[in-house]
């Protein structure tokens, strides 16, 4: 589903946020990607989001060449992927239900689509209730439930998160792992960049900790720290 | 609402600098038509020597219409002319030689007509008001160099008007754009909303413009008449209705010009 060869980027400024990254990511799977800031995390989501180009490298995404994508396909690459961020890049003079019916309306959705995509989306984030209520109104949870209800509006096959619940009390962060867990069940591949132990920690999936702009492990069922468990062991 | 103020003053100033301009050249047209090249023949030349002249004048294609006038009739033509300010009868024989009376089928070729005409034989001189001939055509040059750099520089000024009020809006609502873009929103479908802004501006400037300029027209046109009898402007040398509708389409195609251009530096990611 996502496939990254030789990737390299490095930025105008001259700084170099990723280095010969090889990573696959298959149908269905979830994965986090981990390290610490300015690791290149979230510098290789927006590479697949096509964001940025790499300087190097081969990406394919759902079986989009994105590298050599021109600008003009960019809108196209974008309808196959949800994006979430920390902030939520919510509209905040729109309603819950405008900022999720106004993902599908830009690519040109007919209205009966939208009444019926929208209902469901808003059920499945459970936000049916307040789909009138402006992001203003809303807890951080809630607003970031319905950027996620927008980013899946357009049935995506990848979500990509970036620190989803950086801005976010535990609860609601346990609310939102949930969440994205339930998503990834319905088959969606999801990629999630975070710094947050107790949600990788608690959750136990694929781990790809990124060091410097490069992948320095990559675990099945993996904590946020390699050897956690012997550690634990030691210590317990 | 200062965009639409703002372009209509510079269409203001464009409408009444093309008017002018028309005006100008209308004049300029009407004088440089009424020009004739008087080509005058030697007292000594032969008939052969008039007809080759006349086959030739026949022949040529920037000759519109060539007359030959016999020295009698160019005399009675010159009493007729100066009836009750000279005494022709004071004089005792015909001092007018005889000549061809030429026009050119284009105002620019009466210079290069008249040359190729003084070098056939049996023609004494040719006349044709050369300085004023030569005032009129570089007239016509200069107006002609310098609107195209006056539209230019109105189109310029107009268009940076539009843009950079546009480009405020687009600042304005950069979150959103940004988010349309990336929720896949085409460009085409972003730029929508800013183009018909852009557009509406300067149509909406245009037609203010040309509402200005119809007032002025109505207002100031018959004073300008009274007061300038001796410019032969009488004839409406301008088609105002479409330079109406010129004005309208520079505003309209500014406005477009202007924001896709200022909504497309904001668009590339």
């Amino acid at each position: 589903m996502i496939s990254l060869r030789g990737v390299t980027l490095v930025y105008p400024n001259g700084v170099r946020a990723l280095d010969n990254v090889n990573l696959d990511i298959a149908k269905g799977d979830f994965v986090f990607l981990v390290g610490d800031s300015g690791t290149g995390k979230s510098s290789l989501l927006r590479l697949l989001y096509r964001e940025v180009k790499p300087t190097a490298g081969e990406i394919v995404v759902d079986g989009i060449r994105v590298d050599r994508l021109r600008r003009n396909r960019v809108p196209a690459l974008r309808r196959h992927l949800g994006v979430v961020f920390q902030d939520f890049k919510l509209l905040v003079d729109k309603t819950v239900w405008e900022n999720v019916a106004f993902a599908m309306q830009v690519t040109g959705a007919h209205t009966r689509d939208v009444m019926r995509q929208v209902p469901r989306v808003l059920d499945l984030v459970g936000l049916s209730h307040k789909s009138r209520m402006y992001p203003g109104e809303l807890s951080g949870g809630e607003q970031q439930r319905t950027a996620i209800a927008r980013a899946l509006v357009n049935n995506p096959k990848i979500l990509l998160c970036d620190e989803p619940t950086g801005n976010l009390d535990p609860a609601n962060t346990t609310e939102i792992t949930a969440l994205l867990q339930r998503i990834n069940l319905k088959g969606t591949t999801v990629v999630v960049a975070t710094h947050n132990q107790a949600v990788v920690d608690r959750m136990r999936r694929r781990v790809v900790r990124l060091d410097d702009g490069r992948i320095a492990t990559d675990e099945e069922r993996g904590y946020y720290y390699l050897g956690l468990r012997e550690s634990q062991i030691l210590s317990g | 609402m200062t965009a639409v103020g703002t372009v209509a003053i510079t269409i203001v100033l464009l409408g009444v600098f093309l008017f002018v301009r028309g005006a100008l050249a209308a004049v300029g047209a009407s004088l440089l038509d009424q020009i004739e090249v008087s080509a005058y023949l030697r007292a000594d030349a032969s008939p052969a020597q008039v007809a080759a002249i006349s086959r030739f004048l026949a022949l040529d294609p920037l000759v519109a219409s060539a007359a030959y006038v016999p020295k009698k009739q160019g005399l009675e033509e010159l009493r007729e002319r100066t009836k009750g300010t000279i005494d022709t009868a004071l004089l005792t024989e015909n001092p007018l030689p005889d000549k061809f009376r030429i026009k050119a089928r284009v105002p620019d070729d009466v210079p290069a007509l008249a040359a190729s005409v003084r070098r056939l034989s049996g023609v004494d001189n040719v006349v044709y008001g050369q300085k004023i001939v030569a005032r009129l055509l570089q007239l016509g040059a200069v107006l002609r160099r310098v609107g195209i750099g006056v539209i230019v520089v109105f189109f310029a000024v107009a268009g940076i008007i539009i843009s950079n009020t546009i480009r405020l809006t687009v600042f304005a609502r950069r979150r959103e754009i940004a988010i349309m873009q990336l929720v896949g929103a085409t460009s085409t479908y972003i730029r929508l909303p800013f183009i018909c802004e852009g557009l509406i501006d300067g149509v909406l400037g245009a037609l203010l413009a040309v509402a200005l300029l119809s007032v002025a027209r109505t207002a100031l046109w018959p004073r300008l008449l009274e007061a300038l009898p001796w410019a032969q402007l009488a004839v409406t040398p301008v088609d105002s209705r479409m330079l109406a509708g010129e004005l309208v389409l520079i505003g309209a195609g500014i406005g477009v010009v202007a924001s896709w251009i200022s909504v497309g530096r904001h668009l590339r990611t």
